[in-house]
């Protein structure tokens, strides 16, 4: 490549870096105030590009006029955010807010599709189309607008933290929120304003990236958020200026990687280095410190309550119950419950690990990826039984499932969260850029049916029933084991892992012990989806999946057994029922989310 | 006899189901200096906690200056003319001396006052003129403690409430911290400390009480206190005969 080409990629990188900047910041100022990550910054990203959308090419604004109005609307949108959803919790566990996040951005996902339609649209930049040649490359109007923005917003946030009243108030309650109250500041407004200026930028962001790709679609905000957390990792949690530095090296590192791999690599490289920043410098790059600060998301971070004790008759009746499901002679119904207890055993498995052992995972769609291709090309390529290779792609998925979590193992609240939620990401990357293994983005499709024995079950009730055994033998299981003596240890690593440390557990190898059983399940979980749906690929398993598996696992109740079950029953399989609302189907998981948080943070069955 | 100018009447405080505070009541009149004495959870930090309105009562009021305060949020108790000296110091460890200083001042608007206040409290605390431009963050324990009382004093408090001023200090720098108590109360400002070392506290107050698991078991001017046998039983941990 000549050094024009080179420089075309710079300023690409430079332009993008500037728009995970604005992103960032935000996210920077909230966790500085609100210790928080907010998952749903992404979404007030996409109302943006859709407010600069209406403004453009509806309303035929200026740039001048659509610019003031993206900023006010994302602001107001931020502080109903602040004010409704998440200042009710200020005294809730601390996973509370974390999840309200999750569940604001399913709904305001939702009810942008709804009003705008999943497709594309095309957000033309109103700029008029110059190019300016620089030494070989080129800079176009577009490109100068978000420097200049992305520069301009820096100075101002500089200028405001530094020598205002509200920024030093930011600042302070930053460091500490008691003492800035105890100075007379009213920090329910600074987190206020804080989410007012960090959502404008963020719409703001949406909007020139939309105008950036001429596109916009209500699907760009999960990627979004990640990209501004990993950039504002790479600076370090809550610090301002390092998030603008993160989020420049990452558009540098990302359009180089293109220019060198090819697009498809893009976000691997964003989150192998998001992986690596959290286990070599957790504190990001211009921190010197090497140990994570004292997270404060410990110990409390699970809503604490009694799990309801359900008698034994009644959990054997129901079970006997659930046998004579198939005889309702409805396949729709039959495939309905399958599909309920497939999620339920990802639940159990999540469960286990978010609940019992503390480690909210975001990631686990990932351990049904892999369960599904280990499975499906165990069955094509070496020609195994379909029963055995379900085992035999459980066994691989706890292996590989451990092991990719492992450099997690160190990590706390949050910092899990993160780096589950990448590793998730990372897998599905993988699969699809590791081509001769997995077929890459075609996917891998007539995958052999369940059988057993030997024997193919085409019929639904048949395969209901194959699922049904396997659901109900590991839910004994995970019982068994959870009333033992690991079971207890794992509960004593939730509690506080430096007192279980301090009497001589070893953490690490009990984390293990608990992805590896988890990960066993979710892989048999994934395998049996592959050969009921014959044909997979790398997109069959995606982030919404883990987050609808944490909403089951949590609506049941965090490590009750029972509870995952029951929520994937109702989670699953209740919006089903109701056919006609299929479409509001993310809307609804986002509301019940919000409820749980709100009203009964323990679960329906309450966590154990 | 004039009102006092800290009032706490009858509080009943509670942690969950855990009562810490049986029917409270004490007061600080202006211009003195109080002290509150009393072992480990004999209910000390959350008096301080109740009167800064960061924990509520269950029955109880709190009134400063002839104004109920218990209910409010903390910023309307500052505004009302309460500073604090938190306890471990808190401060904004990133942010420099001055600026730590300056924070103090945060309810206050007039900027030349401001500026003469802080020459005023550099006056009463010399050592930290060299320290301004220094995170905070960075200095000794005993800077640290004059910077957290430095501040305190920036938002020109009529009552300072001080929670543990010389824990962790060195034995010098305890002399230091409680002349420096007495200075300022000299200046007008009243003072209400929470203190677990009774013979240094009750060296500097006008008077004490003696807190024991959430009632008050001894009272009365500092000096009958400090000669109290009871006070030296009761700090060995024998019962206090009330």
């Amino acid at each position: 490549m000549n050094w024009g080409t080179w420089l075309d990629y710079t300023v690409n990188g430079l332009v993008i870096g500037n728009i995970y900047a604005l992103l960032a910041v935000g996210l920077a100022l909230i966790f500085g105030v609100a210790n928080l990550i907010n998952f749903a910054h992404g979404s007030i990203y996409t109302v943006g590009a859709y407010v600069g959308w209406v403004c453009i090419t509806h309303l035929h604004l200026p740039l001048l006029l659509t610019v003031p109005l993206v900023l006010l609307a994302s602001a107001v949108l931020g502080v109903a955010i602040e004010r409704l959803a998440l200042r009710p919790l200020h005294n809730a566990s601390r996973i509370a807010p974390l999840l309200a996040t999750i569940g604001i951005s399913l709904v305001l996902d939702q009810v942008t599709q709804l009003v705008f339609t999943p497709n594309p649209r095309a957000l033309p930049s109103p700029l008029p189309d110059w190019r300016f040649q620089i030494g070989g490359g080129s800079i176009g109007t577009l490109d100068v607008l978000i420097l200049a923005v992305g520069l301009g917003t820096a100075g101002v946030l500089y200028a405001f933290l530094r020598f205002t009243k509200l920024g030093w108030a930011v600042r302070a309650t930053a460091q500490d929120m008691d003492a800035a109250k105890q100075m007379g500041v009213d920090t329910n407004r600074v987190n206020m304003s804080v989410f007012a200026i960090a959502s404008a930028l963020g719409g703001l962001s949406g909007m020139l990236v939309g105008m950036y790709y001429n596109n916009i679609d209500p699907g760009m905000s999960f990627d979004a958020t990640l990209k501004g957390v990993v950039a504002q990792i790479i600076g370090g949690m809550g610090n301002v200026p390092g998030a603008i530095a993160g989020s420049l090296l990452l558009g540098l590192i990302e359009s180089y990687g293109i220019a060198l791999f090819g697009t498809s690599y893009r976000n691997l490289f964003a989150f192998v280095l998001l992986i690596l920043i959290l286990i070599v410098r957790p504190n990001g790059l211009f921190s010197s410190a090497k140990e994570t600060p004292p997270e404060p998301m410990t110990g409390s971070f699970v809503a604490r309550g009694k799990p309801l004790a359900i008698p034994r008759p009644v959990l054997v009746a129901v079970a006997v119950l659930a046998v004579f499901v198939p005889f309702v002679d409805s396949d729709y119904v039959v495939q309905t419950a399958t599909n309920a207890l497939l999620y339920g055993l990802l639940a159990l498995s999540l469960t286990l690990v978010a609940g019992t052992v503390g480690m909210v995972s975001l990631g686990h769609a990932g351990l049904l990826a892999i369960g599904a291709y280990a499975s499906s090309l165990m069955a094509i390529e070496l020609g195994l039984p379909v029963t055995l290779s379900i085992a035999l792609a459980g066994v691989v998925t706890a292996v590989i499932g451990t092991l990719l979590v492992f450099p997690a193992f160190r990590m706390r609240g949050h910092y899990v969260s993160i780096a589950t939620l990448a590793i998730g990401q990372i897998v599905a990357l993988v699969i699809l850029n590791w081509n001769s293994l997995t077929r890459g983005p075609i996917g891998i499709s007539g995958i052999p049916p369940l059988s057993f024995a030997g024997i193919p079950l085409y019929d639904a009730p048949q395969a209901y029933w194959f699922v049904l055994v396997v659901v109900v033998a590991l839910a004994l299981l995970q019982a068994r084991v959870l009333s033992s003596h690991l079971g207890r240890t794992w509960r004593a690593l939730r509690d506080d892992d430096v007192a279980a440390r301090a009497h001589g557990i070893a953490t690490d190898r009990y984390k293990a012990m608990a992805f590896a059983f988890g990960g066993f399940g979710a892989g048999v979980g994934g395998a049996v989806t592959a050969h009921l749906y014959s044909y997979i690929n790398h997109e069959t398993f995606n982030a919404q999946i883990s987050v609808l598996a944490l909403t089951i696992a949590i609506l049941g109740g965090l490590g009750n057994i029972t509870g995952a079950l029951l929520g994937s029953v109702l989670l699953v399989g209740l919006p089903e029922v109701f056919r006609g609302l299929a479409e509001y189907r993310m809307l609804i998981y986002g509301v019940v989310l919000l409820l749980l948080i709100r009203v009964r943070p323990q679960g329906l069955l309450g966590t154990a | 006899m004039s009102r006092p100018l800290l009032e706490l009447d009858k509080i009943n405080s509670f942690y969950g189901p855990v009562q810490v505070h049986f029917d409270l009541s004490l007061h600080v009149n202006a211009g003195e200096i109080v002290c509150l004495l009393g072992g480990n959870a004999s209910g000390k930090s959350t008096t301080m906690k109740t009167i800064l309105g960061l924990m509520r009562p269950r029955s109880g009021t709190v009134t400063f200056d002839g104004q109920v305060i218990s209910g409010l949020e903390t910023p309307r108790i500052i505004r009302a003319g309460i500073g604090s000296v938190p306890e471990a110091r808190r401060l904004f460890g990133a942010m420099t001396v001055r600026e730590n200083l300056l924070m103090g001042a945060f309810i206050r608007n007039d900027a030349a006052g401001i500026r003469d206040d802080l020459a005023r409290v550099l006056g009463l605390f010399p050592r930290l003129h060299e320290r301004l431009g220094q995170r905070a963050g960075t200095l000794s324990g005993g800077e640290q403690q004059m910077v957290a009382m430095a501040r305190a004093l920036m938002g020109r408090p009529r009552l300072i409430c001080m929670d543990e001023p010389t824990m962790g200090l060195s034995p010098r720098f305890v002399d230091v911290v409680l002349e420096l108590i007495a200075t300022i109360n000299r200046e007008g400002v009243s003072v209400f400390m929470v203190e677990q070392n009774a013979s240094l506290a009750l060296q500097i107050a006008h008077r004490g009480y003696v807190l024991q698991t959430g009632r008050i078991a001894l009272s009365g001017p500092a000096a009958t206190l400090a000669r109290d046998p009871r006070i030296r039983d009761a700090y060995l941990g024998g019962e206090v005969a009330a």
